[in-house]
């Protein structure tokens, strides 16, 4: 039998309506897991054993009613530390957060604790999701659970190392230029970040509010559609959500995906990607094809733009969401602070790492007088561009295929002095977010060496459906 | 475009971002903004003229909630986060001096 921290989501809920094992026993054992392996790879930031036993023991007693669970009651999960869940720690990872508990629970949450979900505990992750390796977290770097010297990539890397380590059947993750995505090429787990708005960005720690989107994170593809679908749908609290249909998400119609068309873009196909990393995505397109699906060459000429214009718009949507973190809601405050304005000065100084203090001074600066057309309106036009390149490309194709990351998973410090360095790990995953579109990463099957390596499957807005699908449909293989 | 960042515009940034800088991080910063700036200059190259910007993520337009009264799901959510309070309220410093 597969140990009890090793099962999927599907194979969980099987066990659990065969009674071969009860919902608290999966969750013991993986606290137990956790205890044997997070104090070396360091995934949480903190764990809810006694909550989560509770949790565990009420989809238990549910059943012993003989009342109606579905897919996900009782699934043990990580949530990152930047999605609220009363009464538990929400740090963002940031000093200026330390000692904050969160007072309600994120939209996302209130929809996972009516699947009766049980939460093992919150995440690490890069501070305020600000980075590309989990380096950047106040509280010390998650390692890699293939490779203990390697980071786990980021901003999502303490959920990502936590259900490749097998710490959780799953999590969520929170993407808004790749941090879904990049770190589960890294560790070798599934990473959806859904179309913009399809799931509610209530109660999640705004970075970038026109970007950021919460995601599953999960073993298998099957298991992440399972779980997407659950956080799926309009929230009154997030004006820009929507309903949109994802009945079927789970249950592919594979006759329908094997119609499908697939474009590669030329513009990801670039010398300076890794050969590890070229040779496993071929393999990937070798065995989709394999599968009777049509692949098509695309371009999409604006793509080498896209991260400068995402290091543009993103600083500037974040340095007017951190600016709530003043020391007087939030964070400590500072003793020697004569007046209101030295209070908020040293409180930040204080309590935000470098790469916020980077990014809203970056923010700052990109929105001033003077700059502002320069930097912040010309970005938001080569936005636009890198969106029609999309529009384009999706008249002539169906989905697109590219690699998640241009690198399997580097060394812990590598990159860590170099921000222009760390900023281009999103080269693949970026203009995915500016644009809006919803993007899987896929572990290849087969890889050349010892590290996971990701390939990403990009589909229309709303149209989850066709990447999820694909992508159950190679899993099958 | 020059691509440089003075001290004394770096400092008058990290004043408008509400920021103390300690003269190690002001030196970083003053390095790697000066990296991230040169590489912003390829967008320059680009024609944009014709272009509309996009100004956000969604494509929703005018999202109205009814104009009733309901119950907050985050009320009187974060008092007790509060650094201080006083009779459940925030405490903050002298505004005006």
């Amino acid at each position: 039998m597969t140990p009890l921290h090793e099962l999927t989501i599907k194979k969980f809920h099987e066990g659990l309506l065969n009674k071969e094992f009860s919902a608290l026993e999966v969750a013991q054992a993986h606290f137990a897991r956790i205890k044997e392996k997070d104090p070396e790879i360091k995934a949480y930031l903190s764990t809810a054993e006694e909550s989560a036993l509770r949790e565990a023991e009420a989809v238990d007693l549910a059943i012993a009613r003989e009342e109606n669970i579905g897919d996900l009651a009782g699934v043990p999960m990580a949530v990152k530390d930047n999605i609220l869940i009363k009464g538990l720690p929400a740090t963002a990872a940031s000093k200026i957060l330390e000692h904050y508990v969160a007072a309600y629970d994120a939209g996302v949450i209130q929809k996972l604790k009516k699947e009766k979900m049980v939460f093992l505990g919150k995440a690490n992750m890069d501070e305020f999701a600000m980075g590309a390796s989990t380096e950047n977290s106040a509280f010390g770097t998650t390692h890699n659970p293939h490779d203990l010297t390697r980071v786990p990539g980021g901003t999502s890397g303490g959920s990502t190392a936590a259900v490749a380590a097998h710490m959780a059947v799953a999590a969520l993750g929170s993407d808004t230029g790749g941090s879904i995505r990049q770190p589960s090429s890294f560790c070798g787990t599934v990473g959806l970040k859904p179309t913009y708005g399809a799931v509610s960005r209530s109660g999640v720690i705004a970075m970038a509010s026109s970007l950021d989107q919460v995601g599953p994170i999960a073993k298998t593809v099957a298991d992440a559609a399972i779980l997407f679908k659950a956080i799926a749908g309009h929230d009154p609290l997030d004006a820009t959500s929507a309903d949109h249909d994802y009945r079927d998400i789970a249950n592919p119609d594979f006759e329908r995906i094997k119609g499908l068309t697939i474009g590669l873009p030329e513009e990801y196909f670039i010398p300076g990607t890794d050969a590890a990393v070229s040779t496993s995505v071929e393999d990937a397109i070798e065995n989709i094809k394999s599968l009777g699906l049509k692949f098509k060459k695309v371009s999409l000429p604006h793509t080498r733009y896209a991260i400068a214009a995402y290091y543009i718009v993103m600083p500037a949507e974040v340095s007017a969401n951190l600016a709530r973190y003043d020391g007087i809601r939030y964070g400590a405050r500072v003793a020697s602070a004569t007046n209101l304005q030295e209070q908020y000065i040293k409180a930040r100084g204080v309590g935000f790492g470098i790469e916020p203090k980077r990014r809203s001074i970056l923010g700052a600066f990109v929105l001033s007088s003077g700059y502002y057309d320069a930097y912040y309106e010309k970005a938001q036009r080569v936005r636009q561009l890198i969106r029609q390149d999309f529009d384009e490309a999706f008249k002539a194709v169906d989905v697109l295929l590219t690699p998640t990351a241009p690198t399997p998973a580097f060394k812990i410090g590598e990159k860590a002095d170099d921000p222009l360095a760390m900023y281009l790990c999103d080269i693949f995953t970026g203009p995915t977010s500016l644009a809006g579109l919803p993007a899987v990463s896929i572990p290849c099957k087969k890889t050349a060496g010892n590290l996971p390596v990701g390939f990403q499957l990009i589909g229309k807005r709303w149209h989850e459906a066709d990447i999820l699908g694909i992508g159950q449909y190679y899993e099958k293989l | 475009m020059a691509s440089t960042i003075t001290k004394a515009e770096l400092e008058h940034l990290a004043k408008l971002a509400r920021i103390e800088l300690d003269p190690k991080e002001e030196e970083k910063l003053l390095k790697d903004l000066g990296a991230i700036l040169d590489y912003f200059k390829e967008l320059q190259e680009l024609d944009t003229t014709n272009v509309a910007p996009m100004t956000g993520g969604t494509d929703l337009k005018n999202v109205f909630r009814g104009d009733t009264e309901h119950e907050s799901t985050n009320r009187g959510a974060g008092v007790e986060a509060f650094p201080e309070t006083k009779n459940g309220h925030l405490k903050i410093p002298p505004v005006f001096e």
